[in-house]
């Protein structure tokens, strides 16, 4: 189990490199310049070649890139352009609240969209089937924002139940921060149970129509027992891997529900940053984005044994 | 025993609870940069700064310069030496005296290369004006020698990219001489700052405001009311709304689309005003099409700005041919004299022009506040008509900006930011192209001209000046003047005193706030 730990953390550098370079090229690939943006539209040539020359974005790009790698190898992920922040304490402080609130969302919307997907698989084409397939592709087909600010509205404006603007850390208040966070999470619970319920209504599907289900019925089983311990712990595999990717997913997708909910996560970080060209910020919350999905699906490696005792961690 | 009777009792004997404190939140779009006065900054930081620290001089509400720590402003007959004596009793936040030691210490940090100061290159030489000497012969005095007359040096000093210059006390620094925060001598001082968040200022009980009964831009009447201004960061303008109706902030900048919506909410009232941005399009001359002046003269009368201004401002805007924003006073007649629409004689000047149909590519943006991709839509439409081939290139800001401090494009519809000098604003889009690409306008006579009235001080000479160049402007179209922006601010009922202005950034002295 460790050597596998370690092969899989190993395999993950090359990965990483790859990213940090496909990174950079691509960020730099966009045309726009940070010391235009931080200068607007009054820069004098002189006042933009001295801002650039300080940026260090007058030296070559594999200047640049070398720079950036060997300072990385210190754990130093550099400064951003905008703010003149160190980017790695920037990037993991946003990391922590955007991953606050998508854990929590997926988490909620395993343990709904799991049951439900298995239910609709087990009476298939029943009205109840029919109902949960109609309102998992209705709460997928809706877009996050949109969503967003139907919640917004809902609760916040016409209920007035929840604040509208605003978020507050758990280190200060524990139960105010609760109630900030619960728009966005409700926002990322709702879309993301789509996903799951049909994936997992379908693993559970394919399940049910094999043999050893139809064995297990001839036993006399009662249904509780066939689906709880035959077709779950069998259907299960594939909805946790969607589970995986799911939250990788999310890190790197949260910004719309971050910008309307005006949480300071690591998703509004990224998309303020591209707008702005920061580039060392950029490539900080990629290549942590990148490192937490590499991490997400090796956790989901490791427990897949499991649900499915036929895989094993090796 | 009735209720006032109650309270009043309650009060003697100490039980009465604390009045809660008077805090006005307040929407922006984005965070600020820093903590820095005129260093790394941008449009939101300077409007959260200028609650804090203060300059010698400061704008006034129709784009003039008045005395703010000064009390007046001496001009010697020499043209170069400006005497400023300082407003007695003004402290800074750390209860220290503003005396003319700190507004020379103060000046020397900007100057210091190291400071990084953006406005440094306006003040060093480079750009034509050169501070040679500055001094305090005593404590309430401060003189300031420059190199040649400059009718823009009391601008200069006064503009808000540049934090007005903002005096700050030496405790603003580390021992090091790294920033630390600002201790100036606004009516707000620094509360808490979180990223990504919100700035919080809180009142300073020490200030004494300059003279007058109202406020005047950035001088006039500054008594900070309420107790603290929070400067809260809310990226979306649909949550920004949603906000401002259910009551969770008081002010917001907001789109024109949401005025109707606005209107009809109980507790919100709208205040619109017309602010110094420019809203235009520029036409590359060196370009092999857009070089021809009779296609822009073409151009210019073919759109009807009395249709297409209205149609992209929610009706808020009217047209304004002139560079000179509508408030000013050197806006007179002369600056209203603009392109008729006439699309018979669009088509003839194509004709005369020798233009066969090139196609000519217009670069836009879809920036949510700015609305220059409907001037673009609308625009297309109507060179359509006219024959112009004309097509519609989106770009992201960042792209577009890139492109055009570059020159490269054919025509592009633009957002120039609010300069409110007359001269200031011709310099801001003029000069030559070799050395400065971004430049629109490159005519050496109306490059002269603009040195001349940066030069001056005399208005009547100025009025001369600026009237010769709008008849230029409108000869050469480098670019076509559209109007001027109007800012759409909902105002919670709640809040009372709060008033926009052409400079565009909020002023939250002088405003009050019942709960």
């Amino acid at each position: 189990m460790l050597s596998f730990i370690a092969r899989r953390l190993a395999m993950a550098v090359p990965t990483l490199f790859i990213v940090s370079v496909a990174v950079f090229a691509l960020v730099r690939l966009v045309p726009g310049d940070p010391a235009s943006l931080m200068l607007g539209d009054l820069a004098t040539p002189a006042a933009l070649a001295d801002l650039r020359h300080r940026l260090g974005l007058d030296q070559s790009l594999p200047q640049q890139y070398l720079t950036w790698l060997a300072n990385l190898l210190h754990g130093d992920l550099g400064q951003s352009i905008t703010s003149q922040q160190p980017v790695l304490p920037l990037v993991l402080d946003r990391f922590v609240i955007s991953a606050r609130i998508v854990l929590v969302a997926v988490l909620l919307a395993a343990f709904v969209a799991v049951p439900a997907g298995m239910v609709a698989a087990w009476r298939q084409d029943s009205a109840v089937d029919l109902a949960v397939v109609g309102l998992s592709t209705l709460l997928l087909s809706i877009p996050t924002f949109w969503l967003g600010l139907l919640v917004l509205l809902l609760f916040g404006l016409k209920l007035g139940w929840l604040p509208v603007v605003g978020y507050v850390g758990f280190a200060e208040a524990p139960g105010k921060a609760l109630l900030y966070l619960l728009m966005p999470v409700l926002t990322l619970f709702l879309h993301e149970i789509g996903v799951v319920v049909r994936m997992a209504r379908a693993s559970t599907l394919e399940v049910l129509r094999l043999d050893y289900i139809t064995h297990a019925r001839a036993k006399g089983l009662s249904e509780g027992e066939v689906m709880w311990r035959h077709a779950f712990h069998n259907s299960f595999g594939p909805t946790w891997t969607l589970l995986g990717l799911v939250l990788g997913n999310l890190l790197g997708g949260i910004a719309v529900v971050e910008t309307v909910f005006t949480i300071p996560g690591l998703g509004r970080l990224l998309v303020d940053s591209i707008f702005g060209r920061d580039y060392p910020v950029i490539q900080g919350c990629l290549l942590l984005i990148a490192f937490v999905y590499v991490l997400v699906n090796l956790v989901v490696d490791l427990l897949y044994p499991l649900f499915d005792p036929r895989v094993t961690a090796q | 025993m009735n209720s006032r009777t109650a309270l009043v009792l309650a009060a003697a004997l100490g039980f009465a609870a604390a009045a809660p404190a008077q805090t006005v939140n307040v929407a922006r779009n984005a965070d600020i940069r820093s903590l820095n006065p005129g260093v790394n900054r941008d449009d939101n930081t300077d409007a959260v700064m200028l609650h804090m620290v203060e300059g010698l001089v400061a704008m006034r509400e129709n784009g003039s310069v008045g005395p703010l720590l000064a009390e007046n402003v001496a001009l010697a007959k020499d043209g170069v030496t400006y005497t400023f004596t300082l407003r007695k009793g003004v402290k800074f936040h750390n209860g220290a005296p503003l005396t003319a030691a700190d507004v020379l210490w103060s000046w020397n940090r900007y100057m210091d290369p190291k400071t990084d100061w953006r406005c440094l290159s306006e003040f060093d030489g480079r750009n034509g004006l050169k501070v040679e000497s500055v001094t305090a012969p005593n404590p309430q005095t401060v003189v300031m020698r420059i190199n040649k007359p400059n009718g823009l040096f009391l601008d200069t000093l006064a503009r808000p990219d540049c934090a007005g210059a903002g005096v700050i006390h030496k405790d603003s620094l580390n021992a090091d001489g790294s920033f630390k925060a600002p201790v100036g001598t606004g009516p707000f001082k620094l509360d808490e700052w979180k990223r990504g968040e919100y700035v919080k200022l809180s009142k300073f009980a020490g200030y004494v405001s300059p003279a007058g009964k109202d406020t005047d831009g950035y001088t006039g009447a500054k008594r900070p009311l309420v107790d603290a201004v929070k400067f809260m960061v809310i990226p979306d303008p649909a949550t920004t709304k949603a906000a401002i109706v259910s009551g969770a902030i008081d002010t917001a900048e907001m789109l024109d689309s949401d005025l109707l919506d606005l209107q009809k909410a109980p507790n919100v009232d709208v205040q619109t005003t017309t602010n110094g941005v420019k809203e235009v399009i520029l036409f590359q001359t060196r370009d092999p099409v857009m070089g021809k002046q009779k296609i822009r003269e073409a151009i210019s009368h073919a759109l009807d700005l009395r249709q297409l201004v209205p149609a992209v401002t929610s009706g808020l805007a009217k047209p304004n041919p002139s560079v000179i924003h509508t408030g000013s006073p050197f806006y007179d007649e002369t600056q209203k004299q603009g392109y008729r629409y006439d699309p018979a004689l669009a088509r003839k000047l194509l004709q005369e022009a020798g233009y066969k149909g090139e196609v000519i590519k217009m670069i836009t943006n879809k920036r949510a506040a700015r609305p220059s991709f409907n001037i673009a839509l609308i625009s297309q439409q109507m060179m359509q008509a006219v024959g112009l081939n004309v097509e519609i290139e989106v770009l992201e800001w960042a792209t577009q900006l890139d492109r055009y401090n570059k020159g490269n494009y054919q025509m592009m519809a633009f957002s120039y930011s609010a300069r409110l000098d007359p001269a200031l604003s011709y310099e801001q889009f003029s000069g030559p192209k070799d050395k400065q690409p971004r430049k629109v306008w490159e005519n050496p006579q109306a490059l002269a001209l603009i040195e001349k009235a940066s030069a001056s001080s005399d208005e009547a000479e100025r009025r001369r000046i600026f009237d010769e160049l709008h008849k230029s402007f409108q000869q050469d179209i480098p670019m076509l003047m559209l109007f001027n922006e109007v800012q759409v601010n909902a105002v919670s009922r709640r809040m009372q005193g709060f008033r926009p202005w052409v400079a565009t950034k909020p002023r939250l002295w002088e405003v009050k706030v019942t709960r």
